[in-house]
C-alpha cells in the first residue's frame, strides 16, 4: 500500500484500504451484495477529512481549486462528448436485455397467426410454386440485374461528374444584389435568376410568405400575373427560362433549406446584406443601383452610340481622286501592318481558355440589371396572391373620396370618348395626308439634288453648300416619321427594353436642333430683312475692297520692285497686265450685279426662316461664286509655275548629263550633244532667272485662295454645329447621367463593417468581398467624338507636309471632298432613306390611341386587398 | 517630400478578389500630414485671393463690408482684407490697364488649379474572378475624377509582362491582350513601376483572375 500524502493520515488510509480490498475481492468480484457497498464509506469519509485538513495546512487546496476551474471547460466538453458517445448505446443495451422475451412473444404471435389463417399460407405457397414454374423469379432477378447495371453504368458516373462539376467552380459564389432593395427585418424569400449553380441574381425579397408557396407560384406563373406586356419577352431578354427561389432572408438557421439556397440577413441598419450559402466557400456580393426604366435609365457594357453606325466608310471610297488615294493607301498600309502584329500576338498565346459559364453570363446580367426594377415591381404587386399580409380596409371618408373621384373619372372618360370617336380620326387622317404630300415633294427634290449626269460626276449637293443643307433637312423630314413610329412602338413593349433609347435621343436631338435652328434663323432673318439695304451695302463694299481693290493694289505692287526684290520687269508687267485686265472685266460684272444685291440679300434673309443654317450655307455659296476669279487666277498661276518648275528640273538633269527615264521612272545618265547642252543651258539660265517673278504672282494667289478656303471651313463648321451639335445629349448628361451609359465600373468596398456586425464567432462567415457596381456616364470626349474625327480629317488634309510640298511645287491643292468632310452631318441619318410606300405603311401601322378604361369597380375583399377584376386573367380569388 | 517612388498596396478581401494599387503617395506619417495641411491652406488662400481679385474687378455694386457678417467672421476677415498683399492685389485687379478677360481668366485658372491640383498619381487594377479586370487612374497634376476601364474576362486573351526601351533604360510593363482589339491595354501606364512590383502584380492577377490560376500558367 502506498503512503498517504500526509503522514498523519497514514493510519486512517491503511484502515480504509484494507476494508476496500476486502470488499472488492470477497464481495464485488463474486457478484454478491453489489447494492450495499456502504461498509467502507465511513472509513473513506474519515480519511478524506484528514487529508483535507492536511492539504489546507500546506495551502495546496487553493492550487487544486484553480486547476479545477481551468479544467472545467475541458471536462465539460469531454464529459459531453462522452455522454453523446455513450448516450445511444444505453438503450441498445436495454433492448438486448429484453431480447429473449420479445422473440418469444413474436414467435407465439406468428405461430398463432399461421394456425389461424392456414389457408392464406397455403395460398401463398401455391403462388410461390406457380411463380417459380412460370419463371417469375428468374425474370425478376434479370430485371434487378439490369437495373443495377444501369445504376452502376449511368447513374453513378453521372453523379460523380456532377460532384466533379460542383467542385470545379472553386466554391466562389457570386450574388448580384440591388442596393436599393427595400430593407426590412421581416422574414422573406429571396427570388431571382439563377445564372449558374453559384451565380445568382437577386430580383426581389418577398416578405412573409412560405418558400414552398413561392416556388409553386413561380412555376405556374402566378407571380407574373397581370403583366402589362408578354412575359415571354422577359425570359427571352434575360436569357433564363424561369425565375427561381434563391434563398431565405432574415430566417433563423433552424429552419432547414435547400443547400443551394442562400441565407441573407438584411435590415434597415445594414447597408450591405450578409449572405451565406452552405455550398460556397467564398462570396462576391455585387451591389448595384437599379436603373429606373421609367426614366429611361439603363446600363450597358459599351458606350451608347449617339451616331447611327459607321456606315459612311462605304461612301468615301466611292469617289477616289489622286490626292485622297495617297492618303487612303497610307492608311491601308498602316492598318495592314497592325493586323499582322495582331496576328502575331494571337500566335503568342499558346492555349485558349474556355470561358466559364459565369464569365459568359455578363452580357445577360447587364440585361437582368436593366430589368430588375420593373420585375421587382411586378413581383411585389403579385405577392398578395400567395401570402396574406394584413391590411386595413378603407374608412368611410376614404370611400366617399373614392366615389367622388370615380364620378369625376366617368365624366372625363365620356369627354375623351367623344373626342376620340368624332374629332381625332379626322385630324389624324388630314395630318397623314399632309405628311405624305410633303414626303412626295421631298422625294422629287431629293432626286434632283442627287442627280448625276454620269456615275462618276459630282451631283448638285456635292458642289453647293446650300444644296447639301436642303438635302439634309429633307432627309431629316423623311426620317422623322419613321423614327416616331419606332418610338411609338416602344410603348407596346416593356419599359426595360433598352434598344430604342439611342433612337429616342437621336430623334429629340434632331428635333431640338431644328427648332433651335429655326428660332435663331427667325431672329437673323428678321434682322437681315429689316436692314437689307445696309447689309447689301456692306457686302458690296467688302467685295470691292478685298476681291478687287486689294487684288489690284497687290498686283501693281508686284509689278514694281516688291520689298526691294528685283524681278524681271517685262515678265512682271506682262503677267500683271493680264491679271489686271481680267480683274477689270470682273469688277464691271460686279458693278452690274450691285443693284441686284439688296434683292439677293432679302432673299437670303427670307430663306433664314427655314433655319439659320440656310443663310449660312447661302453665304458660303455666294462667297465661292463671287471669288471665282481668284480661284481661276490661282489655277492659272499655279499651272504656269508648275510647268516652269518641271522644265527647270529636267533642264537641270540635262545640265548634269542625266535624264529622267519615264519607262523605268528613274534618273539615267545620258550623253548629250554639244548643241543640245548649249541650248539647254541657255534655256535653264533664262527660266531660272524668270522663276522668282512667276513665283511671287503664284504665291499671291495661293495665299488668297487659302484664305477663302479657311473662310469656307469656318462657315461649314458653323453649319455642322447647327446641324449636329449633341445638345439633347448634353442636356441629359447634366440632368440625368443614368440615361447616357458609357460602360460600367466596379468599386471594392471594405468588408470590415460587415465582419464586425456579425458577432457570433461560431457562425463561420465565408470570405466575402463586397463590390459596388456603378454605371459610368458617357464622357464628353465620346459625345464630341464626331467633331474630333472631323477636326482630325481636316488637319490631315490641309496641315500635312504634303500639302506644303504641293503649295511649294505649284501642284493643285484640291479641297477636301464635301461628302468626306461632312459625314458628320449625315451621321444622324440612315444610309438609305425609306421609300414613300414604306412610310405610308409605317404611318398606317401606328396603334390606335388607347381608349381610357372605364373606371374599374373594385371589390373590397374581406382583408382589405383590392383585386381589380377586369384586368387580365379574370381570376379574382387570392391564393393564400 | 509629398511623393515617393511608386509602391504597391494589395487589398484582398477574399481569394477571388484583389485590388493592386500602385501609388506615389508615401505612407502616412506626421510630416506628410503637415504638408497636406499646408497644401490645403495654400489652396484656400489661392481661391480666396482669386475671388478677391474678381470682386475688386467686377463687383463694384456689392461693397465688401464686414458689418453684415457675424462678428467672429468679421474679426477673422478684417485683418486679412486689410493686409498688404490683399490691398496690392485689389489695386492690381482694379487697374483699368489690365483687360477684363485677363483678370477673369487668371482668377478662374487659379481657382481651377487650386481645386484640381493633386500631388499624387495613383493607378490601380481591380481583379474580380468571373467578371474581369478594371483599371483605374487618378493622375497627378490637374484633373478631375477617376478614369476607369473595365475589361470582361471573356474578352481577356492573356495577361503578360512585356519589355520596352524607354530612353536608355528597359522598362517592364504589364499588358492585357484584349480579344478583338487592335491595341493592347497597358496596366499602370503612367507610373510604369519597377519589375519587382510588376511581377508581383502579374502573379496576383494570374492567381486571382482564372480558376486554378497558378497551375494553368503555362
Amino acid at each position: 500500500m502506498s503512503q498517504s500524502l500526509a503522514p498523519e493520515c497514514n493510519e486512517v488510509k491503511e484502515r480504509y484500504d484494507t476494508c476496500f480490498l476486502k470488499w472488492y475481492s470477497e464481495k464485488y468480484l463474486r457478484g454478491v451484495g453489489t447494492t450495499d457497498n456502504n461498509e467502507c464509506a465511513s472509513l473513506f469519509k474519515e480519511y478524506s477529512k484528514c487529508l483535507q485538513g492536511a492539504l489546507k495546512e500546506r495551502g495546496i487546496d487553493k492550487l487544486l481549486d484553480e486547476a479545477r476551474e481551468d479544467n472545467k471547460e475541458n471536462d465539460a466538453t469531454l464529459m459531453g462528448r462522452k455522454k453523446c458517445k455513450y448516450g445511444p448505446s444505453q438503450p441498445a443495451h436495454q433492448r438486448d436485455s429484453m431480447h429473449p422475451f420479445s422473440i418469444l412473444t413474436l414467435g407465439i404471435f406468428v405461430a398463432g397467426y399461421i394456425t389461424a389463417r392456414w389457408d392464406l399460407v397455403t395460398r401463398l405457397h401455391e403462388l410461390a410454386i406457380f411463380a417459380w414454374n412460370y419463371g417469375v423469379v428468374t425474370r425478376a432477378t434479370k430485371g434487378f440485374a439490369v437495373l443495377s447495371l444501369v445504376f452502376f453504368l449511368i447513374f453513378l458516373p453521372v453523379e460523380r461528374l456532377a460532384t466533379r462539376e460542383g467542385n470545379l467552380h472553386d466554391g466562389l459564389m457570386r450574388v448580384f444584389w440591388p442596393a436599393d432593395l427595400p430593407r426590412s427585418e421581416l422574414r422573406g424569400v429571396v427570388v431571382g435568376w439563377r445564372n449558374s449553380a453559384l451565380d445568382v441574381f437577386v430580383l426581389a425579397i418577398l416578405e412573409e410568405v412560405e418558400p414552398r408557396n413561392v416556388e409553386f407560384a413561380l412555376k405556374i406563373g402566378t407571380l407574373l400575373r397581370n403583366a402589362p406586356h408578354p412575359v415571354s419577352r422577359i425570359y427571352e431578354l434575360c436569357g433564363q427560362s424561369a425565375i427561381h427561389v434563391l434563398g431565405l432572408s432574415n430566417t433563423p438557421d433552424s429552419i432547414e433549406a435547400d443547400p443551394s439556397w442562400i441565407r441573407a440577413t438584411v435590415g434597415p441598419g445594414r447597408r450591405v446584406p450578409a449572405v451565406t450559402c452552405p455550398r460556397a466557400s467564398s462570396i462576391q456580393t455585387i451591389l448595384f443601383e437599379r436603373p429606373h426604366p421609367g426614366r429611361m435609365q439603363y446600363i450597358s457594357l459599351n458606350p451608347i452610340a449617339l451616331a447611327l453606325g459607321d456606315k459612311h466608310d462605304g461612301f468615301r471610297q466611292e469617289v477616289p481622286d489622286g490626292f485622297e488615294d495617297a492618303d487612303e493607301k497610307e492608311d491601308r498600309k498602316k492598318k495592314q501592318q497592325k493586323r499582322q502584329l495582331v496576328e502575331k500576338l494571337k500566335q503568342h498565346s499558346i492555349f485558349k481558355r474556355v470561358p466559364s459559364a459565369k464569365e459568359k453570363a455578363l452580357a445577360k446580367i447587364v440585361n437582368q440589371i436593366n430589368w430588375a426594377w420593373e420585375l421587382e415591381k411586378l413581383l411585389q404587386k403579385n405577392v398578395s396572391r400567395i401570402g396574406t399580409r394584413p391590411k386595413r380596409s378603407l374608412s368611410v371618408s376614404e370611400r366617399v373620396v373614392e366615389s367622388a373621384t370615380t364620378a369625376r373619372d366617368m365624366m372625363l372618360v365620356w369627354m375623351w370618348d367623344m373626342f376620340t370617336i368624332y374629332v381625332w380620326p379626322i385630324i389624324k387622317r388630314l395630318f397623314v395626308l399632309g405628311l405624305m404630300a410633303h414626303r412626295i415633294a421631298a422625294e422629287v427634290l431629293l432626286r434632283i439634288l442627287e442627280w448625276r449626269a454620269q456615275p462618276g460626276y459630282a451631283a448638285l449637293k456635292d458642289i453647293s453648300a446650300t444644296a447639301q443643307q436642303v438635302e439634309i433637312r429633307l432627309q431629316q423630314f423623311c426620317y422623322w416619321p419613321m423614327q416616331y413610329v419606332t418610338l411609338r412602338l416602344r410603348k407596346k413593349d416593356w419599359e426595360s427594353v433598352t434598344t430604342s433609347h439611342p433612337d429616342y435621343i437621336r430623334f429629340y436631338n434632331s428635333l431640338w436642333l431644328v427648332a433651335n435652328d429655326v428660332i435663331i434663323g427667325i431672329a437673323l432673318g428678321s434682322y437681315i430683312i429689316d436692314n437689307a439695304g445696309w447689309v447689301a451695302e456692306q457686302i458690296s463694299q467688302l467685295l470691292t475692297q478685298y476681291t478687287v481693290d486689294a487684288l489690284q493694289s497687290s498686283i501693281s505692287w508686284l509689278m514694281g520692285w516688291p520689298a526691294g526684290l528685283k524681278l524681271n520687269n517685262e515678265l512682271g508687267a506682262f503677267l500683271g497686265d493680264l491679271f489686271l485686265w481680267v480683274i477689270d472685266y470682273w469688277s464691271s460684272c460686279i458693278e452690274t450685279l450691285r443693284p441686284m444685291l439688296p434683292h439677293i440679300i432679302w432673299f437670303i434673309g427670307f430663306s433664314s426662316f427655314a433655319g439659320a443654317s440656310m443663310p449660312i450655307a447661302l453665304f458660303s455659296d455666294l462667297l465661292s461664286i463671287l471669288t471665282v476669279h481668284i480661284y481661276s487666277f490661282y489655277i492659272a498661276s499655279a499651272r504656269i509655275y508648275h510647268w516652269q518648275l518641271n522644265i527647270l528640273i529636267s533642264l537641270f538633269h540635262l545640265f548634269r548629263g542625266k535624264k529622267h527615264n519615264v519607262l523605268r521612272n528613274r534618273i539615267d545618265s545620258c550623253d548629250y550633244d554639244l548643241d543640245q547642252l548649249l541650248v539647254g543651258t541657255i534655256l535653264f539660265t533664262l527660266l531660272f532667272f524668270l522663276l522668282p517673278t512667276v513665283m511671287v504672282f503664284y504665291l499671291n494667289f495661293a495665299i488668297a485662295r487659302m484664305v477663302i478656303i479657311t473662310l469656307k471651313a469656318v462657315f461649314d463648321t458653323m453649319l455642322s454645329c447647327l446641324n449636329h451639335f449633341p445638345l439633347f445629349a448634353l442636356m441629359l448628361r447634366v440632368k440625368d447621367p443614368g440615361r447616357l451609359p458609357g460602360g460600367i465600373r466596379f468599386e471594392l468596398r471594405d468588408t470590415q463593417d460587415f465582419r464586425h456586425s456579425v458577432n457570433d464567432p461560431s457562425n463561420q462567415v465565408p470570405s466575402t468581398s463586397v463590390i459596388y457596381m456603378k454605371s459610368i456616364p458617357l464622357n464628353f470626349k465620346a459625345m464630341f467624338h464626331q467633331y474630333f474625327q472631323m477636326g482630325h480629317r481636316i488637319r490631315k488634309h490641309y496641315l500635312s507636309p504634303r500639302v506644303l510640298l504641293c503649295l511649294l511645287t505649284g501642284k493643285f491643292v484640291p479641297p477636301l471632298n464635301r461628302k468626306n468632310l461632312y459625314s458628320l452631318q449625315y451621321s444622324m441619318l440612315p444610309a438609305r432613306r425609306a421609300g414613300v410606300m414604306d412610310m405610308w405603311t409605317a404611318v398606317n401601322s401606328l396603334p390606335e390611341p388607347k381608349r381610357r378604361m372605364q373606371p374599374v369597380v373594385v371589390p373590397v375583399l374581406a382583408n382589405g386587398k383590392k383585386i381589380p377584376s377586369s384586368f387580365g386573367g379574370g381570376r379574382t380569388r387570392a391564393y393564400g | 517630400m509629398l511623393t515617393t517612388a511608386p509602391h504597391l498596396y494589395i487589398r484582398r478581401p477574399s481569394p477571388t478578389t484583389a485590388e493592386f494599387t500602385v501609388t506615389t503617395c508615401p505612407p502616412p506619417s506626421l510630416p506628410l500630414r503637415l504638408l497636406q495641411l499646408t497644401l490645403l491652406l495654400l489652396r484656400l488662400i489661392t481661391i480666396s485671393l482669386a475671388l478677391l481679385a474678381l470682386h475688386a474687378r467686377f463687383g463694384h455694386d456689392l461693397p465688401l463690408s464686414t458689418a453684415s457678417l457675424p462678428p467672429f467672421l468679421a474679426n477673422l476677415l478684417q485683418p486679412i482684407l486689410s493686409s498688404a498683399p490683399a490691398t496690392l492685389l485689389t489695386r492690381l485687379a482694379a487697374q483699368d490697364a489690365t483687360p477684363d478677360w485677363l483678370v477673369a481668366g487668371t482668377a478662374l485658372g487659379a481657382v481651377y488649379g487650386a481645386l484640381a491640383f493633386r500631388p499624387h498619381t495613383t493607378e490601380s487594377v481591380l481583379v474580380l474572378r468571373g467578371l474581369g479586370i478594371q483599371t483605374s487612374t487618378t493622375s497627378g497634376g490637374g484633373g478631375w475624377g477617376v478614369q476607369t476601364r473595365f475589361i470582361p474576362t471573356e474578352k481577356i486573351r492573356d495577361v503578360l509582362i512585356n519589355e520596352a526601351f524607354r530612353g536608355f533604360g528597359v522598362r517592364y510593363y504589364l499588358v492585357v491582350v484584349v480579344e478583338g482589339e487592335e491595341d493592347v491595354v497597358v496596366l499602370f501606364p503612367g507610373l510604369l513601376p519597377r519589375r519587382r512590383i510588376v511581377e508581383a502584380v502579374w502573379r496576383g492577377v494570374r492567381g486571382c483572375l482564372w480558376e486554378g490560376g497558378e497551375e494553368g500558367k503555362g
